[in-house]
């Protein structure tokens, strides 16, 4: 997958996380997830339609999940809570919205978010279409945003 | 004065309601709904003085609510900002022709959103 499909998404993170939440984040380079199952314990996933068919998924640990939330919504939360599940699913619509904005040869449709916990479980995702990883380091914890769609068709 | 704050997600109609709190409006004129439908409903039975609407709902989509909204006599000009994350040119323009004041993308801080829509509420 070229670059300049990667590289929206990668921004639109880098903006959320650092420069809306004021984390201090790095990320590594994006890479071919080839077993395309090192999720951590939440993953939000959302969908793309239209020009562009796939899906990005963000996945956190539990930890790292309920810290982004408290930054995002200014609340304090102790568990997993639905607040928490409902911060992180917003968290990946602001991402895959922004993206958008640096495709703008496509006319993209994004679903509503889900959210999906627990310590085994396997995305089904779309058949023959590589995931790129971009890993991230934060001083909330450690982070992934994973990007699978097909090569579009430019019009 | 009353709002109404359309977005599925409670944690952005939280954080809009607390922000209206903070600039000491009552909670009792900060109205929600968490999808169109339900929104217009509330439009219909009370009279908004300002709409926060989100782009991506379950059901009657914002896009649409908007619409139907600018389709009532009585929201003809009520001020309706849109909060989004969807940044795409396109998106904004359609809004816009739909009828919407305003166009905010999402993420944004309390104090932005505050010096965006303040100047359209009658203190």
């Amino acid at each position: 997958m070229k670059a300049e499909y990667i590289n929206p998404f990668l921004d639109a993170s880098i903006h959320l996380f650092k420069t809306h939440l004021m984390y201090s984040i790095k990320n590594k380079p994006p890479f071919v997830n080839q077993d395309n199952q090192n999720l951590h314990e939440v993953s939000a996933i959302i969908g793309l339609a239209g020009d562009i068919i796939g899906a990005v998924v963000l996945s956190f640990t539990r930890e790292t999940a309920i810290a982004m939330a408290e930054r995002f919504s200014g609340q304090k939360y102790l568990a997993m809570t639905k607040e928490v599940l409902d911060a992180v699913g917003e968290l990946v619509n602001i991402i895959a919205g922004n993206a958008k904005k640096d495709l703008a040869e496509f006319r993209i449709e994004i679903s509503l978010p889900g959210v999906i916990t627990g310590n085994k479980y396997r995305i089904n995702w779309p058949q023959g279409v590589p995931v790129i990883t971009i890993p991230f380091e934060s001083d909330a914890g450690d982070f992934t945003v994973n990007v699978s769609f097909k090569e579009p068709k430019k019009r | 004065m009353k709002f109404l704050i359309v977005d599925d997600s409670t944690v952005i109609r939280n954080i809009h309601k607390n922000l209206l709190k903070e600039k000491k409006f009552s909670e009792e004129g900060i109205l929600e709904a968490d999808n169109g439908a339900t929104a217009l409903e509330l439009a219909v039975l009370n009279d908004i003085d300002l709409f926060l609407v989100d782009w991506n709902m379950p059901g009657i989509n914002g896009l649409d609510f908007v619409k139907k909204i600018r389709g009532m006599a009585k929201y003809a000009e009520t001020p309706i900002i849109m909060v989004t994350s969807e940044a795409a040119k396109y998106m904004v323009v359609e809004a816009i022709e739909a009828g919407v004041t305003n166009y905010i993308v999402k993420p944004i801080h309390g104090n932005v959103l505050w010096e965006k829509i303040s100047k359209y509420i009658k203190q």
